[in-house]
């Protein structure tokens, strides 16, 4: 009758992640949602710890915590909104109409994982430790997905250039 | 109580991973439908694309295989990107229209 | 009384011990910088209180601790009284992965009728074998102390500061971890422990082929990677808002940056997480590159079997290696806190936009040029 710690620390990320998410939906000031996200990913990174994927837990801190969040954090504060009247679109029927929808949606996505799963709980198999780990993925990223790769390469730089062209001011970064 | 407690800590496994997707997954969906601020749709697009990489990283840990997590690689990649680009477009909005609420862009014209 | 909750007791001890020695620090080098910066100067720093000014920083923390706390009208309370907290708390987690010397290793002995088993205590909070790109990622995490502290603070003049010091440690991101990269082909491991032990013994490297040795020089990481050093050093200054890239916090220009609205108790923990990252740094540089907490030409076992002749037994010589281990890094990362110091009270400071020119456009091709060479040279040289 011992409680397993580890299984503890699962509903604890779980419940962090599910609270902060959503504090990003339901928050009025959109800043107060972008540290909510910050959090979220910080809890998802943990529930990666978690999974032993040690290699993606800590690319998902340095890239999703640590570098998108953080944009959207900047652009927002450059944008200095002022508290909007309305946060949600449409009153309060159509918020309900649209939350009992994804409910639903829910219901059945639930419920399908429960009736696949029942009865016997699954046997975790075994996995290679966190060095080897990476070692692996990384041959077969260069091997296997090596055109996938490229392309991401080649997208990441597409985006680059289209980033900036789209936010650029006329006239260059001393324009008046 | 305390009984229920170590039974239900004693067995996370496959399911509850899944549910816990399932349940960011819809929260960032109600995200999309029913905010109206630019950047918190895409905040909440993040959290879907976060959702289904919890689910395929436990898909991976659950049967010993790598696939998923080089899926989540690319995915990662690729969400990140989508932000950029997403972030590039609310700065033009902002400067066009002084404010980023999507009924802005209610109108096919202009 | 398991074997769990002996680990949990454990890892609580180690856990505070850990933080509260990063903590301790803190007034030490406040110390450090005031004298060294007096002495660079040519004048005398706070002498008055205590020896060569020492007892200085106790009185400046009373002061602290009973100075008045208060709140901006215009600013926001919670994130106000949140964001010292929020950029503390990324130097002590990446603080708990660093190896701080050999580990302890305690053999079995009676006491109180019943036999302790043996037991390795590890010097470091957490042993990580991911330890570098868990590091990364939590030092990343610095920057939302900043925004946070820009935002909340209400005042137009700390958001600027607080985005031009996110943009700058987002952009040194980049260069930090490409400067790390050639390392990390060259010893082919993210653990820092694993490292550390590689880096012991005599310089030792295949050349086109055959094994090459030489014997009087120790096998560090800044001899095969002295570019990757360079790059890491610069970029850790960066890292830390420290001169010569202090224009967030630029006195004269932007009053204080980010933390302009902060006095008292919340601005010694900022400061603490300034200094946390510092150290932090130091102690990643020394890993690296400088052999962790090795001496040169004495390897682990020398000092342990030389303990062990000498009549003591296996747990105390295996404490004394450790302390003697101990020592030795705390002396290496000392220097490179001087040097950090040294460094701020020398040089000017960078213009906004050419900090970021050399952030881009100079340290990331030669990151990326590192990286190509070490590579190819890896390849090369271990065919023959």
């Amino acid at each position: 009758m011992l409680i397993d710690v580890s299984g503890l620390l699962f509903y604890l990320l779980a419940g962090l992640a599910m609270a902060s998410a959503l504090s990003v939906v339901l928050v009025s000031n959109p800043i107060y949602s972008a540290l909510s996200l910050a959090l979220t990913m910080l809890s998802v990174s943990g529930l990666f710890f978690h999974l032993e994927a040690y290699f993606l837990a800590g690319v998902q801190l340095i890239v999703y915590a640590g570098a998108v969040v953080i944009l959207f954090v900047m652009v927002l504060m450059l944008f200095d909104l002022k508290e909007e009247k309305k946060a949600f679109s449409g009153g309060l029927i159509s918020f309900m109409f649209k939350v009992i929808l994804a409910g639903l949606f829910l219901g059945v996505v639930s419920s399908v994982i429960g009736w696949t799963f029942k009865g016997t709980p699954t046997p975790r198999q075994a996995l290679q430790d966190g060095t080897a780990q990476t070692k692996e993925l990384a041959i077969r990223l260069f091997s296997e997905h090596l055109i996938s790769f490229e392309l991401t390469g080649v997208l990441l730089l597409v985006v680059l250039v289209g980033a900036i062209v789209l936010a650029k001011a006329k006239g260059g970064t001393h324009a008046r | 109580m305390l009984a229920n407690l170590a039974i239900a800590t004693q067995n996370v496994g496959l399911p509850q991973y899944l549910t816990l997707g399932a349940i960011l997954f819809v929260v960032g969906l109600i995200g999309v439908l029913v905010r109206r601020n630019t950047l918190v749709i895409l905040m909440s697009i993040e959290l879907m694309l976060n959702a289904v990489n919890v689910i395929m990283v436990a898909f991976s840990r659950f049967s010993g295989t790598l696939d998923g997590q080089i899926n989540v690689f690319f995915v990662m990649a690729i969400a990140a990107s989508e932000a950029a680009i997403g972030l590039a477009l609310a700065v033009s909005i902002f400067r066009q229209f002084k404010g980023i609420n999507i009924r802005f862009f209610e109108n096919l014209k202009g | 009384m398991g074997a769990d909750q002996f680990e949990i007791a454990v890892n609580l001890l180690k856990l505070i011990v850990i933080f509260l020695a990063m903590v301790q620090l803190v007034p030490i080098l406040v110390w450090a910088e005031r004298r060294g910066s007096a002495f660079i100067q040519n004048r005398l720093g706070p002498n008055r209180v205590g020896p060569l000014g020492l007892l200085q920083l106790l009185a400046d923390a009373i002061k602290f601790i009973f100075k008045e706390q208060f709140i901006p009208a215009n600013a926001k309370p919670f994130l106000f009284k949140a964001a010292p907290v929020i950029a503390l708390v990324p130097a002590a987690l990446a603080f708990a992965a660093i190896p701080l010397s050999t580990p302890v290793e305690v053999s079995t002995f009676e006491l109180f009728g019943r036999a302790w088993g043996p037991y390795v205590f590890e010097i470091q909070t957490v042993h990580m074998n991911v330890g570098i790109i868990y590091i990364l990622g939590v030092s990343s995490l610095g920057a939302y102390g900043l925004l946070t502290a820009g935002w909340a603070s209400g005042n137009k003049y700390s958001l600027l500061g607080a985005l031009r010091a996110c943009a700058q440690m987002v952009s040194y991101e980049l260069a930090l971890g490409l400067s790390i990269v050639g390392a990390l082909i060259l010893y082919g491991t993210f653990s820092l422990n694993e490292m550390v032990q590689l880096q012991e013994g005599p310089l030792a490297f295949a050349w086109f082929g055959k094994q090459v040795t030489v014997g009087w020089l120790p096998n560090w990481g800044i001899i095969f990677q002295p570019l990757g050093a360079v790059l890491f050093l610069t970029a850790a200054f960066a890292e830390s808002n420290r001169l010569p890239f202090d224009l967030p916090e630029a006195e004269g220009e932007l009053v204080a940056g980010f933390h302009t609205e902060y006095g008292g108790f919340k601005m010694l923990l900022f400061f603490m997480g300034e200094y946390g990252h510092m150290l932090v740094s130091s102690a990643l540089f020394v890993i690296f590159f400088l052999g962790g907490y090795g001496i040169p030409f004495l390897t682990q076992d020398t000092v342990f079997q030389s303990l062990l002749n000498n009549g003591f037994s296996p747990t105390v010589s295996s404490l004394l290696t450790s302390l003697v281990f101990l020592i030795s890094f705390l002396m290496k990362v000392f220097f490179f806190l001087w040097f950090f110091i040294w460094v701020r009270w020398t040089l000017p400071r960078f213009r906004y936009d050419k900090l970021m020119d050399l952030g881009w456009k100079t340290m990331l091709p030669w990151g990326l040029m590192n990286l190509f060479v070490t590579a190819i040279a890896v390849y090369v040289m271990n065919r023959g």
